[in-house]
């Protein structure tokens, strides 16, 4: 297996670690030893069957799910249980929802706005102008002063890319952020991803679009059952899949 | 024109053998009771006069209702200090109304802090003697305003106090989430009037010894807290109705668990809620008249005490109490008014 990726955008930085990282829910074990190293710069693309627990090991990267042993170290912020770590884990780490999660009672740029005024404490003016800037960046800055309600997915997937990108993140989570998605809005959102990976942002990105983990990826990872069975380049990944488990469910996402 | 309404009538009035009788049936009950009534109410009704003796018609003596209309409204409140209750009703009145013509951050930056301090300043203007006016003691506030003052005072107290409580209920820590179910099962599950009589009796035990608790504020305090009940519960329904996923959007940026609560779930909360807050307001408003039984000079007692003044033996209770109905009924479907307008501006405001 190659886990070290030496291209030329990925430092030694080691930006994530998660060391045998195990999670239960009730009696049900959902992640079972996850050890996990995330260089700075990497992008990496998850995958695996529904239920293998892919959005849980990524939601245990910013604390939406707490775990029971192991430990996760995340720009050099040690995981515990203190409000102090994990607001301020949360500060470094964006994440973009299958579901978008926008804020319907505001407007697109108050949505931007609301993290740099109230968690980062900038004057309104300059966050407006931030959120303006990665608006641009998602190519909708003329929808700025309308509902979330009255955009499309597509659109509405950007403003919340832009949202999280607005907090300045070292790392971004990607949580199946085209799944939700008509089939011609999906692009609309990939572009703006590729565009990131290639800026140099820290992505983990759970993702069933293999067009995008090859283009893109550092490393593809595929869960089943709650571990992580198979990681390697995407070239590796794809062409020469080491596990019984990896070839079913390729064949199964490729063939049909 | 006339095809028009009579197909309007034949679809909707005649359009089968069980519908054509009714029709029929209704229309003779109506024309059976409807002339007597107008008659009373207004062709052989007694409109203008000063005393009982001005009454000479068969029909309504409306001149009782005249004789009586400030007392009806205003209660005993001094006649040259009136325009204090007038000032407090209206300020009253521009903040709800206002608030639906200015811009969101008006609203929540200007007429929100207002509403919620509206309760107290009008009590600065009522009783008078904190800012230099009359001082006017709570024995001489009542009538309707009296009803439309602890109705608005109490919800708007309420509207914080029952959405910390709803807060309390889904919180994790125990003790928190206890008291919170226990008030809120208590104040729900009580009737109205015995909360009342308890308040009379079990409030000033909570007061220190000696101080004379004012009657009206214990009513004020009775009510707020068996509003907060009711509204506790409006809000648990509206926090059913926000999908998990704001909360983890919230976080995810970042958010403290107050700034999450009051910027992100608060005011979808409210949205949501808004039609059953209204239909609760008008509950409690209607609530109010059950004061009279403690002896609070209410709308309803003011009539009772009007209805056996001495000079007004004519019995006149017809009047009186149509009049006490009508004054409810007004302000009731005035609110709701008030409330499918916001209804209709929330919809629009983030459509989804
Ligand atoms: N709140 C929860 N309580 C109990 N089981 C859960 C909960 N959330 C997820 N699960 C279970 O954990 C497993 C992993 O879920 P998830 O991480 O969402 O999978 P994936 O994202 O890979 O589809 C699933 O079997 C799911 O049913
Ligand atoms: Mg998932």
């Amino acid at each position: 297996m190659n886990t070290e990726n030496t291209s030329s955008h990925t430092t030694s930085e080691e930006v994530i670690i998660i060391k045998d990282l195990n999670k239960w829910y009730g009696d049900f074990h959902v992640l079972k030893d996850i050890n996990l190293t995330v260089h700075k710069g990497e992008r990496i693309v998850i995958c695996g069957p529904s239920g293998s627990g892919k959005s849980t090991m990524i939601r245990c990267i910013n604390r939406l799910e707490e775990f029971q042993k192991g430990s996760l170290v995340v720009d050099g912020i040690e995981m515990i249980e203190d409000v102090k770590n994990i607001e301020a884990i949360r500060k470094d780490v964006g994440m973009v929802f299958q579901h978008f999660n926008l804020f319907p009672h505001l407007t697109i740029l108050e949505n931007l706005c609301l993290g740099p005024i109230w968690v980062q404490k900038k004057p309104k003016a300059e966050a407006e102008a931030i959120a303006m800037k990665y608006l641009e960046r998602v190519k909708i800055p003329d929808q700025a002063g309308k509902y979330p309600g009255q955009l499309s997915g597509g659109q509405q997937q950007r403003v919340a890319i832009a949202r999280s990108l607005c907090m300045n993140p070292n790392i971004m989570l990607f949580d199946e952020p085209t799944s939700a998605l008509d089939p011609e809005m999906i692009k609309e959102v990939l572009d703006v991803m590729i565009e990131l990976a290639e800026e140099g942002m820290t992505m983990l990105c759970v993702t069933h679009e293999m067009g995008f983990a090859k283009k893109v990826a550092d490393r593809v990872i595929f869960m089943d059952g709650g571990e992580i069975v198979e990681q390697n380049t995407p070239q590796e990944f794809f062409e020469n899949p080491q596990v019984d488990r990896t070839k079913t469910f390729l064949d199964q996402i490729l063939n049909h | 024109m006339t095809t028009g309404i009579v197909a309007w009538m034949k679809n909707n009035l005649f359009s089968s053998i069980p519908n054509t009788i009714a029709t029929v049936f209704i229309l003779a009950i109506l024309a059976n009771f409807i002339p007597g009534l107008l008659d009373w109410l207004f062709f052989s009704a007694n409109w203008s006069g000063e005393t009982q003796d001005d009454c000479v018609k068969d029909g309504a003596c409306w001149v009782f209702i005249q004789a009586w209309s400030q007392q009806f409204f205003y209660g005993s409140y001094p006649t040259e200090e009136i325009w204090r209750i007038n000032l407090c009703l209206g300020l009253l009145l521009s903040v709800v109304i206002g608030s639906n013509f200015v811009s969101k951050t008006i609203r929540t930056k200007i007429f929100v802090p207002l509403f919620l301090l509206l309760p107290f300043v009008s009590i600065l203007i009522l009783n008078g003697s904190w800012i230099g006016l009359e001082p006017v003691s709570t024995d001489y506030w009542g009538g309707f305003s009296l009803n439309i003052f602890l109705a608005a005072a109490s919800i708007i107290v309420a509207f914080p106090l029952g959405f910390i409580w709803a807060l309390g209920r889904r919180s994790t820590m125990p003790l928190a989430k206890s008291i919170s179910v226990l008030l809120i099962e208590f104040f729900r599950g009580v009737p109205v009037l015995a909360l009342f009589f308890m308040g009379s009796v079990m409030l000033p035990l909570f007061f220190t010894e000696g101080t004379n608790v004012d009657k009206l504020l214990r009513v004020w305090i009775v009510l707020t807290l068996f509003m907060a009940g009711y509204m506790a519960e409006v809000y648990r329904g509206g926090f059913n109705a926000i999908p998990q996923g704001q909360y983890e959007a919230a976080d995810s940026l970042g958010l403290s668990y107050w700034q999450k609560t009051l910027l992100i779930i608060l005011p979808q909360v409210l949205k949501v809620s808004m039609p059953n807050i209204l239909a609760t307001f008008v509950m409690l408003f209607k609530n109010t008249s059950f004061l009279m039984i403690i002896g609070i000079f209410e709308i309803l007692s003011t009539t009772q005490a009007a209805l056996s003044n001495s000079y007004w033996l004519g019995g006149h209770a017809n009047e009186g109490y149509l009049f006490v109905a009508m004054l409810f009924w007004t302000v009731c479907f005035g609110m709701s008014v008030i409330s499918s307008s916001i209804e209709r501006k929330l919809n629009t405001e983030h459509r989804k």
